[in-house]
């Protein structure tokens, strides 16, 4: 079972357990009152299982588009953005649109080849959950948050960008 | 200049912390080459043919004394005591120890110099005209708009893992010395009818394996959205660029195949879409950078000088300097100072850390403390005054560097080819060698008149073959080193129009042994070809290949 | 007859394989008859991720009675940059060295094609 680390008002937590089961593209869903979904199998029958009060989560690819998600956000409750190698920078932008564009409030996981040396970035465009696959540790994430003490551009967090800091 | 406040030595600082931590995690074997290699990229670090090379950057080629001074230090405590200036305005070290890298790069950071982004699928080193703010025809310093993006683009979350590359340069005079054409996007800063300030957008442009000019996605950008606008590009790109083949990965290719007025649209819907006033800089923040950039404490002079005249009168050499590399300075009495770092006998581009030293005591005394770096891996002393000229170029010839080829046939680009470059094909510095010397006779190389030789080394044509006047590109036959030269190419512009253009084949590659003897038949042909007047590529445009071809392979014999 | 090189990973310095040691001389460098042996040590190497990176065979032809790296770019590699005969590990001289410089005039000189090979 891979660990999943959640930023949870400002700190790292290890969740005691994911409540979302995966789902295939097809075949029986899985028991359970979360499931995480890929986009296909969403687009097919999510809209049915929310009706039926089913927590979703739905899983995108690098290539797959957040705005054919954009109608059901309000009602997803969690987003993961796949990185199938860590050097595929499209999650970032995805992240960034879902936050900044769509202010989708749910949970935006990382999963895939999700490494310590690009936690920061994924953190600053909105992503507030991961499951590392170089074995990250929750005081190791945080650490790597806290490294910058500015930042130049505003993204989906709170941190404010140099020119803000520079009025106060 | 712009001088870095706390939040800019932080972040600076911060970088280099972890990049420290992330070198001692590869060299514990915790981060594997394959995890390390974009990260150290992203830092200026490239595994090279006899060592690393690191990269540093001079944001918009401008440089003061502190730091030139620092470059030489660096240079002379962890290389061999001489860098090598690019065409896109870095600097190279070529005996770099990766151990060795975070102590430069704290050293590097103490004068608000860094490596951040000079490689690696990022937002690279933005380049600028070097006469910046000090020529008469610029419509706005484009120093304030680069420095604006230089800050948005470092350790940007979203567009630091691109699909390749991305470059960026930013001209406001109708006289283009970016080679604003070349770049992923290039934007040219001007006035509308209205006199607002704005930008004219190209993107698409570069070189490498398939050379394409940039084309205007949009005419007048208002000035102040431009990090808004450049972000929107930047996430079609990230989004909507190749990633399933490198070559095929620069922004280039996906204008290419949308079509640039498909991307443009795609464009504009995504900047309506973002929120501006979360990107774009507000006017106390852009007047704070515009504060940075002043004109220097210039004194009221005469326009004429009497001792530059005299100077001229008395020293045929200072006269030919004075005619080639000193350029006309917006304000009366003053001048620009161009230092050809092409010495013939010399590596274009490459400066001991002596010559360092004594430019930069050179900037101090004599040029209002700052250095240009232009993209021909030349530097310029902005700010001279005309009555100073003399002393400088007498200083400039005691340390080898007073040579007065500026935009003549010795004043070559060349990348650094297969003597240090682990992507080569060809060596370039030795071809680049032995064409100067050809021409290293200042009468014959005045009289062949403004010649743009450009050399790449292989395909990535960091040498910029593709627009040079005479390019030459090496390649690799069955592990031999051969050069295939092209002609009429140009990478320029004024306020009669832009004049870029990619130079054509001529024909067969010739062997290493053929390239000078080739250059020297071409010229050779211009001279018998050329109406008064007439520039090499004039009278190419004039004449076509033919009379060239005749005059390279006329004599030829299989090789 | 091969050749097995690298970089140094610290310091990024041209490396060749001797008996499982790593020597800075291509003339201390092992060289393989053998193609077995020759894997045999490559992946040796490989397994030496933080000592080196990158490690491959090279190619070795006689040049005037010394076994020479075929590919210029390997003599390059092993001698240093040509336009600095003092850097590099020419700067140490020594028979093979000046062999390998010998070689790369040869392989300059149209008349010689042959003794250059793809690399």
């Amino acid at each position: 079972m891979p660990t999943l680390i959640r930023l949870e008002g400002g700190r790292a937590v290890i969740a005691a357990r994911d409540p979302f089961a995966e789902a295939p593209l097809d075949g029986p869903l899985p028991d359970g009152p979360a499931v995480l979904m890929p986009l296909a199998r969403f687009q097919q029958q999510g809209p049915a299982l929310l009706d039926e009060g089913l927590r979703i989560g739905v899983l995108l690819q690098p290539e797959e588009a957040v705005e054919d998600l954009a109608y059901d956000l309000p009602r997803l409750s969690m987003v993961a953005l796949n990185l199938p190698k860590f050097r595929d920078g499209r999650a970032y932008s995805t992240a960034a649109l879902l936050r900044q564009r769509y202010a989708f409030k749910g949970e935006v996981r990382a999963v895939g080849e999700v490494l310590r040396e690009q936690a920061h970035l994924l953190a600053r465009v909105g992503v507030d959950a991961f499951v590392f696959a170089d074995g990250t540790t929750p005081e190791q994430l945080e650490a790597k948050l806290s490294l910058y003490r500015h930042v130049y551009q505003a993204a989906s967090d709170a941190r404010p960008p140099a020119w803000a800091e520079r009025r106060s | 200049m712009y001088r870095y406040d706390q939040i800019d030595r932080d972040i600076v600082a911060d970088r280099c912390a972890e990049f420290r931590a992330q070198v001692a995690r590869r060299l514990s074997g915790e981060l594997s080459e394959d995890q390390f290699k974009p990260l150290r990229l992203m830092n200026g670090l490239y595994l090279q043919l006899h060592a690393y090379m690191l990269r540093i950057a001079i944001p918009y080629g401008s440089l003061n004394s502190a730091k030139l001074h620092r470059l030489a230090h660096v240079a002379r405590t962890w290389d061999r005591g001489y860098g090598h200036f690019t065409t896109r305005t870095n600097l190279q070290l070529h005996w770099i120890r990766l151990k060795d890298a975070p102590d430069i790069l704290d050293s590097l950071a103490e004068v608000g110099l860094h490596a951040i982004q000079t490689s690696g699928n990022t937002i690279r080193n933005i380049t600028s005209d070097p006469y910046a703010g000090a020529v008469a025809d610029e419509v706005d310093d484009p120093r304030v708009w680069t420095e604006a993006l230089r800050q948005w683009s470092t350790v940007h979350p979203e567009f630091s893992y691109l699909p390749r590359k991305f470059k960026i340069a930013v001209t406001a005079s109708a006289r283009d010395r970016t080679a604003v054409r070349v770049y992923d996007i290039g934007l040219k800063l001007r006035r509308n009818r209205d006199g607002a300030l704005g930008f004219g957008v190209l993107v698409g442009g570069g070189l490498g394996r398939t050379p394409i000019l940039g084309q205007t996605i949009r005419e007048h950008l208002p000035a102040q959205h431009l990090l808004s606008y450049v972000a929107a590009i930047l996430r079609v790109y990230n989004r909507h660029g190749r990633r399933d083949n490198i070559h095929k990965a620069r922004i280039k290719v996906l204008v290419q195949s949308l079509g640039a007025e498909e991307f443009g649209r795609q464009v504009e819907a995504e900047w309506r879409a973002m929120d501006h006033a979360a990107v774009d800089l507000p006017d106390d923040e852009l007047a704070r950078i515009r504060g940075a950039f002043g004109a220097p404490a210039f004194e009221a002079r005469p326009a004429r000088s009497a001792a530059f005249e005299a100077a001229k009168a008395a020293d045929p050499a200072f006269a030919r300097f004075a005619r080639r590399n000193v350029v006309a300075h917006k304000q009366a009495g003053y001048a620009l100072v161009n230092i050809a770092l092409k010495t013939p006998g010399e590596v274009p581009g490459d400066c001991s850390a002596d010559q360092m030293d004594a430019i930069a005591e050179l900037a101090a005394r004599f040029s209002f403390d700052e250095v240009r770096l232009t993209y021909a891996q030349n530097l310029v002393l902005p700010h001279v005054a005309l009555d100073d000229v003399p002393a400088v170029h007498a200083r400039l010839a005691e340390i080898g560097l007073a040579t007065p080829n500026l935009d003549l046939a010795s004043d070559i680009i060349a990348c650094p080819g297969l003597d240090y470059c682990a992507l080569a094909n060809a060596r370039a510095i030795p071809i680049a060698q032995q064409i100067a010397a050809r021409f290293a006779d200042p009468e014959l190389a005045e009289d062949v008149g403004e010649l743009k030789i450009k050399i790449s080394g292989c395909i990535n044509a960091c040498g910029h073959h593709h627009v040079g006047h005479i390019g030459i590109l090496g390649v690799d036959k069955r592990g031999e080193e051969f050069y295939q030269l092209t002609l009429g190419g140009e990478a320029d512009g004024d306020a009669a129009g832009d004049r870029s253009r990619l130079g054509d084949l001529l024909g067969p590659a010739l062997p290493y042994a053929r390239v000078a003897e080739a250059v020297e038949a071409v010229v050779g042909a211009y001279r018998r070809a050329r109406a008064p007047g007439e520039r090499f590529v004039d009278t190419y445009a004039r004449v076509g290949l033919q009379p060239f071809k005749e005059a390279v392979y006329a004599d030829a014999h299989p090789a | 007859m091969k050749a097995l090189t690298a970089n140094r990973l610290d310091d990024g310095d041209v490396v060749f394989w001797c008996e499982g040691r790593w020597v800075r001389r291509f003339a201390d460098a092992e060289l393989f008859a053998e193609s077995g042996p020759a894997e045999a040590a490559a992946a040796l190497a490989r397994a030496q991720p933080t000592v080196v990176v990158d490690p491959y065979l090279i190619d070795l032809e006689e040049a005037d009675g010394v076994l020479v790296p075929v590919a210029f770019r390997e003599r390059v590699r092993a001698l240093g940059p040509t336009i600095h005969p003092d850097l590099g590990k020419q700067a140490e001289g020594g028979a093979v060295i000046r062999a390998m410089q010998a070689a790369t005039g040869a392989a300059r000189s149209a008349g010689r094609l042959g003794l250059i090979r793809k690399k």
